[in-house]
């Protein structure tokens, strides 16, 4: 409702014409990509300290449709950037650092899908996960420590948003809305990694 | 608040030149999220399938 709200319901933007209207997908599938990760890293914690299964089955539920939401962030930036910037990729730091979480998303699920033990592969993606978290801040705050093509962030937790509320409602709408149907993406995920790892277990057989 | 940005249904695909960006970017979404949907739903019948198989 909200991406259509955005979409057909907000004024055209003064700058950058209707190509703007790229922010009501690219700018939830950019803040998932990193929740996502963050969820992991959370997951991979947990799993190290107190050596919850679930939270190792989540780690690797989350890490495609992490894959799939930083990729969406990434050829939408792309593709908005062909009419506002004039091209369609630039190695500034906000981008680069979104391609290194999306090809280290692609890694750990690689590296998940090599192991035949996977008391062991859990146990080392755990560690990569929390290791490869420094690249969250990395991306966060890229576009305030270095000069970038990508604009600064709009919306901040501190300072009043600096975009109108006619475009910032539908925005948040957006966000809210992606959030939700990841969620059912990562239950969903979750549910055949149980299955797919309890197999042989007495319970799931019963559950079926 | 509510007011249809377009003079007409042509306008808001055209988007003044835009729309190609703006809807290969809408499509690409929905693609995904109803791929990665249809992809576990799958998935998991697959294996509730092969559970329920006897043995």
């Amino acid at each position: 409702m909200s991406i259509i709200w955005g979409l057909f319901f907000t004024p055209e933007d003064f700058v950058q014409g209707n190509s703007y209207r790229i922010i009501y997908l690219h700018v939830p599938a950019s803040f998932l990509s990193q929740t996502l990760y963050l969820a992991m890293a959370i997951s991979s914690i947990t799993y190290l300290i107190w050596r919850v299964k679930l939270a190792a089955y989540l780690i690797i539920a989350i890490a495609p449709i992490g894959a799939m939401t930083t990729f969406i962030a990434l050829i939408s930036g792309s593709i908005w950037g062909i009419p506002t910037w004039g091209t369609w990729w630039q190695w500034d730091a906000r981008i680069t650092s979104t391609l290194i979480l999306f090809i280290m998303y692609l890694g750990l699920i690689s590296l998940h899908n090599s192991f035949s033990n996977h008391e062991k592969a859990d146990k080392l993606l755990s560690w990569l996960v929390i290791v490869g978290a420094v690249n969250i801040p990395i991306i966060k705050k890229s576009v305030d420590w270095w000069s970038t093509l990508h604009q600064s962030a709009s919306i901040t937790l501190t300072d009043k948003p600096s975009i109108d509320p006619v475009m910032l409602y539908p925005l948040m709408g957006s966000i809210i809305g992606f959030f939700g149907l990841v969620i059912c993406l990562v239950l969903l995920s979750s549910k055949y990694q149980i299955l797919h790892r309890e197999k042989n277990k007495s319970w799931v057989k019963d559950y079926v | 608040m509510f007011n249809f940005a377009f003079n007409s249904i042509y306008e808001a695909i055209y988007m003044n030149g835009h729309g190609l960006y703006v809807w290969s970017v809408v499509i690409l979404v929905f693609i995904s999220l109803l791929g990665f949907f249809i992809g576990f739903t799958v998935k998991i019948k697959k294996i509730k399938d092969k559970l329920n198989e006897p043995n």
